[in-house]
């Protein structure tokens, strides 16, 4: 890389810091690459402070791969990207995002209040300067529904209230981004819905911006203000859909024939894929 | 304990609808513990008569009455030998596992660690404890030093391959949660690490628990006055057998106390 060019772009960072606090993320021809392997290709992308995406797209797209990037955990092989004005370094160590995992990852040993306290403890060393959210930690047990719950351990909880009380711990920092890898998964379909309804009063709540992978066409459709649809081989984007439903979002949204027409667009465009 | 059943029994005893089942229920809970009970006092019958039919001699053969006589008259002497084996095998215990648990921390943190000595570790394992117990007598003496470094060393291997295990049985994901939280390597070990080791930890120690009386007892053999090893050459060669079955009673004892104490701490610790 020239000397130029990464002054170009440091200007470029620059300007993108100084004026535009409204952008979530902001990639720049992000490409991301395990060996020869390119898994995310140039892509480039901004997504609003506010917004709930929904990432779509066949296996091998690098939907988790992107989630990744954007939270730091791997590195971008050329291009640049921001995450509220900063870099994703910068980012991590201001608490400005939060990861919710496929499964719920709680440490087995500690209690489901504990659990959610385990950021708060965590990173003082590394120079974090933990902020400290509106809600204690118990009033994020109660927000996502488990009072009373708190002193359980994680063995003793069904899967979709160990993934509320990963949710919960997410939230512990007040996250201005919250990054969900299919987050939802692995549960069943009722307590799948019961937890999508959970996220859009939790996202409507706090107003932080929400980036959710998914494999499941109706749930990316209920839940996304906006579809990032990604393919394969490498991952790339393919569209970027706007979803526009009466909000805020109601179960029964689902058998309109407008929802099921979005779906029906996006299924095509899977296969395309 | 045993109140708490009697009142589980009196519930069970009150509520007469379901009374079929209930005693179905009991009869299981109690042919739990009676089977292997009966079945114990049954060969100790068949060894008994069988001695006494055959007419087996004490000093070949002796009968459980005989062990039994012999126990309660000796246990003064079984007391007296009883102890060291205790703090030999305790002491063992504690050594080996503790070294086990740093060396085995020392290789989860340095790859270049583990590769130094993992090799030495398997090759100092494969040696019979058998057959370097004399060495380690004539560099520690007759003294219970050279008794607890064959304890400790009977320990070490399977608490460390467990606690090399369990340091590592980490998820990547919570790993991946410890990085987007910036935690340094020492919260990852004080906060994951150790605590997912455990489970790990306590089988391994369970094991050594009964191992380090077999290491305390075999450096006993080699030379020693006092102990349950001593006890065993002694009565041996006296051709004393009811003091020997004895003594090999109290051993297994001693490694059943040890067994049930780790289990106690284990069921404490690891509530998860």
């Amino acid at each position: 890389m020239s000397v130029r060019s990464s002054a170009r772009q440091m200007l470029e960072n620059q300007n993108i810091a100084t004026e535009d606090h409204s952008v979530a993320a902001s990639l720049v021809d992000a490409t991301v690459k395990f060996g020869n392997f390119t898994a995310i290709d140039k892509i480039s992308l901004d997504i609003d402070a506010g917004d709930f995406w929904t990432i779509l797209g066949p296996s091998g797209c690098g939907k988790s791969t992107l989630l990744r990037l954007v939270s730091d955990l791997i590195p971008a092989a050329s291009g640049s990207l921001q995450v509220l004005g900063k870099s994703t370094e910068e980012a991590r160590l201001a608490r400005e995002f939060a990861f919710v995992f496929q499964d719920a990852t709680l440490l087995p040993w500690r209690s489901a209040l504990s659990n959610v306290e385990l950021p708060l403890e965590i990173g003082r060393k590394r120079g974090v300067k933990i902020p400290v959210g509106d809600k204690t930690p118990k009033e994020l047990l109660e927000m996502v529904g488990l009072k009373g719950r708190e002193t359980a351990l994680p063995h003793e909880l069904s899967g979709g209230m160990r993934q509320r009380v990963a949710i919960a711990r997410a939230l512990v920092c007040q996250p201005k981004l919250l990054l969900m890898d299919e987050p939802f998964g692995a549960l069943d379909e009722m307590t799948r819905d019961r937890l999508n309804l959970q996220i859009l009063d939790i996202w409507r709540e706090t107003g932080t911006t929400i980036l959710f992978v998914t494999h499941s066409i109706t749930e990316a459709v209920f839940l996304g203000q906006k579809i990032l649809m990604l393919q394969a081989h490498p991952g790339r984007v393919k569209k970027i859909v706007d979803i526009e439903l009466p909000e805020p979002r109601e179960i029964t949204v689902r058998e309109t024939p407008k929802f099921n027409k979005y779906c029906g667009e996006l299924r095509e465009l899977l296969e395309e894929c | 304990m045993s109140d708490m059943e009697a009142t589980l029994e009196q519930n069970v005893d009150q509520s007469s609808d379901t009374e079929a089942a209930e005693t179905d229920f009991q009869n299981s809970r109690l042919a739990e513990i009676l089977i292997p009970i009966a079945t114990a006092i049954g060969l100790l019958l068949v060894w008994q008569f069988g001695v006494r039919l055959f007419g087996v001699p004490e000093y070949i053969a002796p009968a459980p009455s005989d062990v039994a006589a012999e126990f309660v008259r000796e246990f003064p002497l079984l007391l007296r030998n009883f102890w060291p084996t205790l703090y030999e095998s305790v002491t063992g215990f504690l050594v080996g596992n503790l070294a086990a648990i740093l060396i085995a921390i020392a290789f989860v943190h340095s790859r270049t660690v583990e590769r130094a000595f993992f090799p030495i570790a398997v090759f100092i394992n494969t040696i019979p404890i058998l057959a370097i117990a004399p060495i380690l007598v004539l560099i520690f003496g007759a003294g219970m030093t050279a008794k607890v470094v064959i304890a400790a060393l009977i320990c070490f291997f399977p608490t460390l391959v467990n606690m090399v295990r369990g340091l590592q049985a980490v998820s990547p994901q919570a790993l991946e949660l410890a990085r987007i939280l910036s935690a340094s390597k020492t919260e990852v070990f004080w906060k994951m690490r150790l605590p997912s080791s455990l489970p790990f930890l306590f089988s391994a120690l369970k094991i050594a628990a009964t191992t380090c009386v077999i290491g305390a007892i075999v450096g006993e053999w080699i030379g020693a006055d006092l102990g349950l090893g001593a006890l065993i050459i002694d009565s041996t060669f006296n051709y004393r057998s009811s003091l020997l079955y004895a003594t090999v009673f109290m051993s297994s004892g001693l490694s059943v106390i040890l067994f049930a104490t780790v289990s106690i701490a284990e069921k404490l610790v690891v509530r998860w």
